[in-house]
């Protein structure tokens, strides 16, 4: 074993190590949160597609993404079912509408109508209730995320949805929008009834389920025939198009790719300013290694370990405080997704930009002259 | 043979447009177990002449022996960790590391690693008696504990030459001659050839040769 020099000079000024370390955690949590909420958020605008049982999806044409649905003849769902391959085909309303609280005020509410919830197994986590009773008269099963905009609610009670009064007969978790608007579910000719200037006769979706075997492809040719005015997507293209619509549209992608490179910006001139402090302080120390014989490789690895152990030091401190803001961002309603994947790259990451920022020490005592230790 | 001479070193160095000499062909040697004196005034060369026979600058012109094969220019880094030990006017010793470790870390450089470093580390804080302060710190140390864990530096490993650049500047008159005496004594014991680069007259005492360096050139 040998002396670690780099870990022992590292530690020896425990003021500028923590300032090292902070600036990569703040760079890592910054990361950490924007991406997360970045995916929270995608994660959120495609949720109900991906828990939606659907292998193709039928719209109107052009519609942008799930919450900004579009009209068209609900008898066309006769024209799905008749194709070959298609196993299921049900109307799926998704309709914004307003709710009046028992305080008087009016918030709003999104809304997914189908006639049987059951066989499309959504909303997928009902905890209270019974999602098939929703087919026996004016009942609705709310998301428990609603309680922030429209305060407590249980089972039992009504609320007053475009003007009638519905029974809330069930709970869901989980089930959220990108716009963080409430979902409701309730029977799709409720639905059509709450509204029916827009809805009478109409639906939004047809939700398309394949037979074992069928061709998708062959599926999806068939329905674009029979439905030219009407777009057809498979889940994934549908989820896709659903989330990169928001990030297109508001600029979501934009802001977060700026803020993450702001935050490596800021970690990497923390950690390049103080390494680079450090080995002007400490130059005299590698001129004296190198009088007794070492070579810049000695004093490169001496700086680059400090800045793995700063990188790793600070990603553990900067992961921890990430970790310790999910309750805290989950209580304003917003989801912060850290998949592993995320994890492995922003600690790679740390590592690579805490190595880059320890190239401007390298160039500096790469020039170090072995004489100054001769000087006073 | 000598373990280290120099042949005709000469030594400029470029100040904006004018080219000074700083050494005009210094002949010089210095045999194992020998001590040297090299005295001289600020400005004489003696620092940079120490810095050629250190192998930490080249000279412009002249060459360097040292155990009787010339010294390439691009090996310096090879001879200094097998052929030289310094000791320093400042010590420039690790602040972070303990007096043993500051020895140990030395032979590591050295490419002596493990339970072989930590023994010879160990042996030579023995021999310059700070065994009792081995695991202090530079800064729980005075002046010449200081000097002292430097010196056991210089003599950690087998290099023959050890070269000190005003070892006693920063030590008091007494602690001075306490650190010189060991000097002295272990540069002989372990026949080592020691090369003292001085304004201190007491180095003279333990100096078997002083040699003075005037304006780039040697007189004895």
């Amino acid at each position: 074993m040998s002396v670690d020099l780099a870990t022992k000079s590292l530690l020896h000024d425990k003021l500028r190590f923590l300032i090292t370390v902070s600036g990569v955690a703040f760079a890592v949590t910054l990361v950490f949160v924007q991406v997360g909420l970045f995916l929270g958020l995608m994660d959120n605008a495609s949720l109900t597609i991906e828990h939606l049982d659907a292998d193709l999806w039928v719209t109107s044409h052009n519609t942008a993404n799930i919450d900004f649905s579009h009209t068209f003849s609900e008898t066309y769902v006769k024209r799905v079912r008749s194709i070959p391959g298609v196993a299921r085909a049900d109307n799926l309303i998704v309709w914004f509408m307003n709710v009046s609280l028992p305080n008087g005020a009016v918030e709003g509410t999104e809304v997914y109508a189908l006639e049987d919830f059951g066989r499309w197994n959504f909303p997928w986590n009902v905890i209270d209730g019974n999602i098939t009773d929703l087919r026996r008269g004016n009942y609705i099963v709310v998301d428990d995320s609603a309680k922030k905009r429209w305060g407590p609610f249980s089972v039992g009670e009504y609320r007053e949805v475009l003007g009638r009064r519905l029974k809330i007969i069930g709970r869901s978790i989980d089930a959220l929008s990108f716009t963080t608007t409430p979902l409701t579910f309730m029977d799709y000719r409720l639905a059509q009834s709450l509204n029916p200037s827009d809805l009478r006769g109409n639906t939004t979706y047809i939700l398309v389920k394949l037979a074992p075997g069928a061709n998708i492809d062959a599926v999806r040719a068939e329905l674009r025939h029979r439905l030219p005015y009407n777009d057809v997507f498979t889940r994934n293209e549908w989820a896709r198009r659903s989330r990169t619509y928001w990030v297109d549209s508001t600029g979501l992608g934009l802001n977060m790719y700026l803020t993450v490179f702001l935050g490596c910006l800021v970690g990497i001139v923390v950690v390049a300013q103080t390494l680079y402090t450090s080995t002007m302080e400490h130059i005299k120390e590698f001129g004296t290694v190198k009088a007794i014989g070492g070579g810049n490789a000695d004093i490169y690895s001496i700086l680059a370990k400090q800045a793995t152990i700063a990188a790793v030091a600070g990603f553990a401190l900067g992961a921890v405080m990430s970790y310790a803001l999910r309750p805290v961002i989950e209580k304003i309603n917003l989801k912060l997704v850290i998949p592993t994947p995320l994890s492995i790259a922003v600690f790679i990451g740390s590592i690579v930009l805490c190595l880059a920022a320890a190239m401007i020490s390298f160039r500096k005592v790469a020039s170090i002259d072995p004489a100054l230790v001769f000087r006073t | 043979m000598s373990i280290l001479q120099a042949h005709n070193v000469e030594k400029h160095f470029t100040e904006g447009r004018e080219t000074v000499a700083v050494l005009k062909g210094i002949d010089f040697a210095v045999e194992r177990g020998e001590i040297v004196s090299l005295e001289g005034p600020s400005g004489s060369g003696k620092t940079t002449f120490l810095s050629i026979l250190g192998c930490i600058l080249t000279p412009t012109k002249g060459e360097v022996v040292i155990d009787g094969i010339a010294v390439n220019a691009k090996r310096l880094n090879d001879v200094r960790k097998r052929s030289l030990g310094f000791v320093f006017q400042q010590f420039n010793l690790f602040p972070s590391l303990t007096a043993i470790e500051n020895v140990e870390y030395a032979l590591n450089v050295k490419g002596v690693r493990g339970a072989a470093a930590r023994t010879e580390a160990e042996r030579v804080i023995n021999a310059v008696d700070l065994a009792e302060r081995q695991n202090f710190l530079p800064r729980d140390l005075s002046g010449g504990q200081k000097q002292r864990v430097a010196i056991a530096r210089a003599l950690a490993g087998t290099a023959p030459i050890l070269l000190a650049d005003e070892p006693t500047a920063n030590l008091d008159s007494t602690v001075g001659t306490q650190v010189l005496e060991m000097f002295r004594t272990l540069a002989k014991k372990e026949n080592r050839a020691l090369v003292i680069v001085t304004h201190d007259p007491k180095v003279r005492t333990i100096a078997d040769k002083v040699v003075k360096i005037h304006d780039g050139r040697l007189s004895q």
